[in-house]
């Protein structure tokens, strides 16, 4: 257990990290030093001010309203998996540093249950979209477009979440935030070290198997489609040029 | 036998070579950024109709994208199967054909992506492909050619096409009852520089209102539709609406007015600017554009003549892809008293299914009015009798949706609407 650790949660970390900044950093390289389209490709209505353009690309990014209305289902799984899936990051960041104000509100077992329950609502808002995504993928016109990549992510994503859930739902009650912290702190002053209640116990298997799809996911994140992250912002204020 | 294989290596690469020589940072974008989440699917009419899923946008770029993966994108060259990397052989750039030049570019499923990624602008990549390939669709490359040849030949041509000018002058005072009225071609320093299509069809309804609003204005030897850009040739395209463009210049005008055309109006107001590389010394403006003025002005005069329920349809490259949304429903709603609007209508409007120059394409015709599929819906739920225009080849497709689905309805171009609204002496005394 001591070396899947080893390789999953901490060479596998640093080693993800570093392709996925890397390799975001060359995209967006890549991009940047591509030489424009002369054509102007925007559609209309656009708006006139520059500020307005600004705040439609938010608008079309953040909301896409069209894509509502041609296809509200899709909008909703959509919707729920990038705010379940930013609400889960910035839950993580407790990994960091714990929340300031939340726990002396809350107590600290306040706070335990307050983790539970919003990790919970992400988790499985996640795990049902993904569940979502494999279904329409593999049928009708969707399974024909699909390409090997699409299914190679979901799986992935699929790795992450029902781990992560696994995680929250069968060790939620036993191992807490606080311990988690002590292992990614040791990560990030590269000494890294495992304290007892995670090699201690089952969950080590848990953690190892949740980073070894995390380290995967993130290392083949800048080479897939997932660049839309970064690049829907620059093609959705294409639209208002 | 080696050589045979090297050989077609060779060619295959020649061929995808096409994607990096067109390569930009939009192209590159829309390539990599697709999640193939087919929200585009029931944007397409063509898919819409014929639930073949060549015809569902992502997958008509799917076919570029599979290419560039394979030949030009690091990954993709790394793990082509990943992304299903393919060459362009000939079952590809077969289905590249019919799913390219099937496209009426009309861009509505740019509209409803979440990343506003223009399948169009990826399938002016394919078109470049196919004609590299020897592949291009010949008769629009014919037609393309013949005006470019117009063009450079203009001494040829000039007489005939001003006799020509003279017939349908004479119909003008024979209208407007002023045997004064003219066509004016050639006039120096007019105001306008008014761009037609062949015919009279376009001309005569454009000098009764320029006459009545006492305009300033000059009639163009060429006319605007570009069979260069359906051909997709961006260097024909541009040497075709160069031909007015340089006229407009040489004459001096202030404006250009373009006729009811919709792809004419997109080159002329949003690509031909790019395309030469230099901003233009006139404004370009849709004739609707100035007829709308011309009545909100008072500078012509119109009834509400028109009775029986009336509809429009926002030709795409005039509504989504020109900008141009309400001054259209403006001179239709003076002149009639009943105007119904379809549903969705403005930027979410269907495409009829007649753009890109498919109504060229002999062979594509019976898939063309198949998919008209949703137009026809549409235009039922309204119970118009008249369906107005601003599109020739709208109005093409739709005269054959009529004529098929037994619609019973008028196809009309606007300006032709209008002038039946006009008080004219000519006309109204012959009725007499």
């Amino acid at each position: 257990m001591e070396t899947y650790l080893q390789i999953t949660s901490v060479w596998g970390v640093y080693l993800s990290i570093a392709v996925f900044v890397a390799g975001m950093a060359w995209r967006i390289w890549e991009w940047s030093t591509t030489p424009r389209s002369p054509i102007p490709l925007g559609m209309f209505p656009k708006p006139r001010t520059g500020t307005g353009r600004f705040f439609k690309m938010l608008k079309d990014t953040f909301i896409a309203p069209q894509s509502f209305r041609i296809e509200p289902w899709m909008w909703l799984a959509a919707m729920a998996f990038h705010i379940a899936a930013l609400g889960a990051f910035v839950g993580h960041l407790r990994l960091i540093h714990e929340f300031p104000f939340l726990p002396s509100l809350l107590g600290e077992a306040g706070m335990n249950t307050f983790a539970a329950w919003s990790g919970s609502i992400a988790g499985v808002l996640m795990l049902g979209a993904i569940l979502f995504w494999i279904a329409r993928r593999t049928t009708g016109p969707y399974k024909t477009i699909s390409v090997p990549e699409d299914y190679l992510l979901l799986a992935l994503l699929f790795g992450v979440v029902i781990m992560g859930d696994h995680m929250r739902f069968v060790y939620g009650s036993i191992v807490h935030a606080a311990t988690y912290r002590e292992w990614f702190l040791s990560l990030l002053a590269f000494k890294p070290a495992f304290p007892v209640e995670l090699t201690s116990s089952n969950v080590a298997f848990s953690l190892g198997t949740h980073m070894l799809f995390v380290d995967l996911f993130l290392i083949y994140f800048p080479f897939s489609k997932l660049v839309h992250t970064v690049g829907a912002l620059a093609s959705n204020y294409v639209r208002s040029e | 036998m080696a050589d045979a294989t090297t050989t077609e290596a060779t060619e295959l690469a020649t061929l995808a070579g096409v994607i990096d020589k067109k390569m930009t940072r939009q192209l590159k974008q829309y390539l990599d950024l697709c999640a193939r989440c087919a929200i585009c699917k029931d944007a397409c009419h063509q898919y819409v109709a014929t639930q073949d899923v060549k015809y569902l946008p992502a997958y008509r770029a799917e076919l570029i994208r599979r290419i560039y993966k394979k030949y030009f994108d690091k990954t993709g060259r790394f793990v082509p199967a990943l992304y299903e990397g393919r060459d362009p052989d000939e079952n590809l750039l077969d289905e590249l054909y019919e799913t390219t030049y099937a496209c009426t570019g009309c861009r509505r499923c740019m509209y409803f992506c979440p990343f506003s990624i223009d399948t169009q602008f990826i399938l002016s990549v394919a078109k470049a492909m196919l004609i590299a390939a020897g592949r291009g669709n010949e008769m629009l490359g014919q037609l393309a050619d013949a005006a470019i040849f117009k063009g450079d030949n203009m001494e040829m041509f000039h007489d005939v096409i001003v006799d020509g000018f003279k017939d349908v002058e004479k119909e003008v005072q024979e209208i407007t009852g002023d045997p004064t009225a003219e066509i004016p071609v050639d006039k120096q320093g007019a105001d306008i520089l008014y761009v037609a299509l062949a015919g009279a069809h376009s001309i005569r309804p454009a000098a009764v209102i320029f006459h009545e609003a006492k305009e300033s204005w000059t009639l163009s030897l060429f006319e605007a539709a570009n069979y260069g850009f359906f051909f997709g040739d961006p260097v024909k395209a541009r040497k075709i609406a160069d031909r007015f463009m340089d006229e407009a210049v040489r004459l001096g005008v202030k404006e250009v007015v373009i006729t009811e055309c919709g792809h004419a109006y997109r080159v002329a107001e949003i690509f031909h600017e790019a395309w030469a590389g230099k901003k233009h010394p006139f404004k370009v403006t849709h004739v609707l554009e100035k007829i709308d003025a011309y009545i909100k002005d008072g500078r012509i005069k119109v009834s509400k003549a028109i009775e029986l329920p009336i509809t429009y349809h926002d030709p795409c490259q005039i509504g989504r892809n020109g900008g141009i949304f309400e001054q259209p429903r403006d001179i239709v709603k003076a002149i009639s008293k009943d105007f119904r609007d379809m549903t969705p209508n403005r930027q979410e409007q269907w495409c009829c299914g007649g753009g890109g120059g498919i109504v060229a394409i002999d062979e594509m015709n019976e898939f063309r009015l198949k998919s008209g599929m949703k137009k026809v819906e549409q235009i039922r739920a309204t119970g118009a009798k008249i369906v107005a225009s601003p599109c020739e080849n709208c109005r093409l497709q739709m005269e054959g949706l009529d004529e098929v689905h037994q619609l019973g309805v008028r196809i009309a171009a606007i300006m032709d609407l209008v002038v039946e609204s006009m008080p004219l002496k000519g006309r109204d005394a012959a009725k007499v």
